[in-house]
């Protein structure tokens, strides 16, 4: 399953998504990255053209920047039944647009605890800083993330059990 | 409570003379047995329908958004916090309201009362404020019970009962005196529950859910002009009442409302099937306090809470 990449219309974004969720397969961890596209694409794309070996389980969301990720696209990634929702965007004060990871940081820091309070499991929603130069620890982050959603197993979060359908394509 | 209401009457019917404000938004008797509606007139000689008393229940700032002019309007401590929040957000412009405060002792919720006395509202005759405690008559008797058993748990752990902010104060000042195990009794229940047994709680309670929009209508938080579930390019939440998409309404509402919500109960109460709400709200006020020490609506200098960041706060969630 090698996932490809996506610019960042709305429509673009959830249309994207739901490319993602129809590839099938055995079930395997199935992540959605949001990055953003001066610090955490970028070094995504590092640890491509210096052949860092991580696992295949992301799909990459690019956004202009990690503030541009509404707490929409995290619960909407849940609802389409993505395992894990990963949002990664330059280290504090490394901003291209000054501020955009600090509003996100905190938009973040809500979403995932109220989620946590509904029942969500913490594993579910990650975040990280990552810069352009640390290809490296992309892979890392990437590896431990599956690892971690690997181990909560397949998100049933939305699945409707009345009907007995896995969960819950949005339209 | 009387003196309070005609002195309303008299301070609303001399802003209206005075052509201080074109109109007053105010509370007077609903058509039911303890209840009250809201009331908005431009006509002095309506003031005297004006009341107040322990149903007052509506947060009539929501109300502000919408009216052109200069208004006046009758706050209990958490709806001036909520225009406070307004003004923050450059929602309300302060010198265009004169705010008229009551001192608030809290407002009974009549299911409370229905099941400490047996009886339905219809059958009850009178229900009031003795001291600190509430005396309840019916069948010809009287029955005193304690605040706890009475008031809605928002008003139990009300931190501001005076407003926030006034032009005219109805009586004396009240101390707050939060009662804060009682006001998050239902809170409680689910802090103790796990995770699965939480979602399936909510997943349970929002399958009841019609999507009314009657929560999001009477929140003076929620006041976009589109709201995201009716946008239908891209189509986030699909219209339809599916618990699935009711919750994510839900769970997106309280995110938006993060740092303007003051606890005044108003969603819950408003929702006709019930679902606690306020559980989820006051999550929320709980949590952008723990996280970032911030409370809605306290200060009308204060920086809204999601346009704004400290260098240095809560990430030890990112690698
Ligand atoms: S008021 Fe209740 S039923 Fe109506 S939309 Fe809100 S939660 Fe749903
Ligand atoms: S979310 Fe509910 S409790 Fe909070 S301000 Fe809105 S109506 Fe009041």
């Amino acid at each position: 399953m090698l996932l490809p990449v996506v610019e960042y219309l709305p429509q673009t974004v959830l249309s994207r998504l739901e490319i993602y969720m129809t590839l099938e397969s055995e079930w395997e961890p199935r992540i959605v990255g949001f990055l953003c596209k001066w610090c955490s694409y970028a070094g995504a794309d590092l640890a491509g053209t210096s052949r860092k070996k991580y696992l295949p389980n992301i799909g990459i969301v690019k956004v202009p920047c990690s503030g541009r990720v509404d707490p929409l696209f995290i619960v909407k990634g849940l609802r389409m039944g993505f395992d894990g929702v990963l949002v990664s965007g330059c280290h504090p004060g490394d901003c291209h647009y000054q501020t955009g990871n600090y509003r996100a940081r905190r938009r973040l820091a809500i979403t995932k605890e109220f989620l946590e309070y509904l029942g969500v499991e913490p594993q579910r929603i990650q975040a990280s800083w990552v810069s352009a130069s640390e290809g490296a620890k992309f892979a890392e982050v990437v590896n431990e993330v599956t690892r971690e959603v690997r181990e909560i197993g397949a998100n049933r979060l939305f699945a409707d059990e009345r009907n007995g359908t896995k969960a819950a394509k949005g339209s | 409570m009387k003196e309070m209401e005609q002195r309303l009457q008299k301070e609303a019917r001399a802003l209206l003379e005075q052509g201080k404000v074109d109109y007053i938004i105010g509370f007077e008797p609903g058509s039911l047995k303890f209840t009250t509606t809201p009331l908005i007139t431009k006509d002095k000689e309506d003031v005297e329908r004006l009341v107040i008393n322990p149903f007052i229940v509506n947060n009539l700032s929501v109300f502000l958004t919408e009216l052109q002019g200069r208004v006046g309007i009758v706050v209990k401590g958490c709806d001036s916090r909520s225009i406070v929040s307004l003004i923050q957000d450059n929602k309300v412009v302060r010198e265009d309201v004169v705010i008229i405060g009551i001192p608030c002792t809290g407002l009974i919720d009549l299911s409370k009362v229905e099941l400490v006395t047996g009886k339905d509202r219809d059958e009850l005759d009178d229900i009031a404020w003795q001291g600190d405690k509430i005396t309840v008559r019916f069948d010809g008797e009287e029955k005193v019970f304690p605040t706890e058993e009475v008031l809605f748990d928002n008003c139990l752990g009300c931190e501001c009962p005076t407003p926030q902010e006034y032009d005219i104060l109805l009586g004396e000042p009240r101390p707050a005196a939060p009662n804060l195990t009682a006001s998050r009794k239902n809170l409680e229940k689910l802090d103790g529950m796990s995770s699965e047994e939480r979602w399936d709680f909510w997943k349970n309670e929002f399958s009841r859910c019609i999507r009314c929009y009657a929560c999001r209508n009477v929140c003076p938080a929620c006041f976009c002009k589109r709201c995201f579930v009716e946008e239908s390019e891209p189509q986030w939440v699909l219209p339809v009442p599916r618990w699935q998409d009711n919750l994510i309404f839900q769970v997106i509402r309280n995110i938006h409302v993060a740092g303007r919500c003051t606890d005044c109960g108003e969603c819950e109460r408003a929702c006709p099937v019930n679902i606690p709400l306020r559980s989820l709200s006051k999550r929320m006020y709980e949590l952008v306090d723990e996280l970032f020490q911030f409370k809605a609506g306290m200060d009308k200098d204060a920086v809204p809470l999601m346009t704004h960041y400290e260098l240095e706060e809560a990430e030890d969630f990112i690698r």
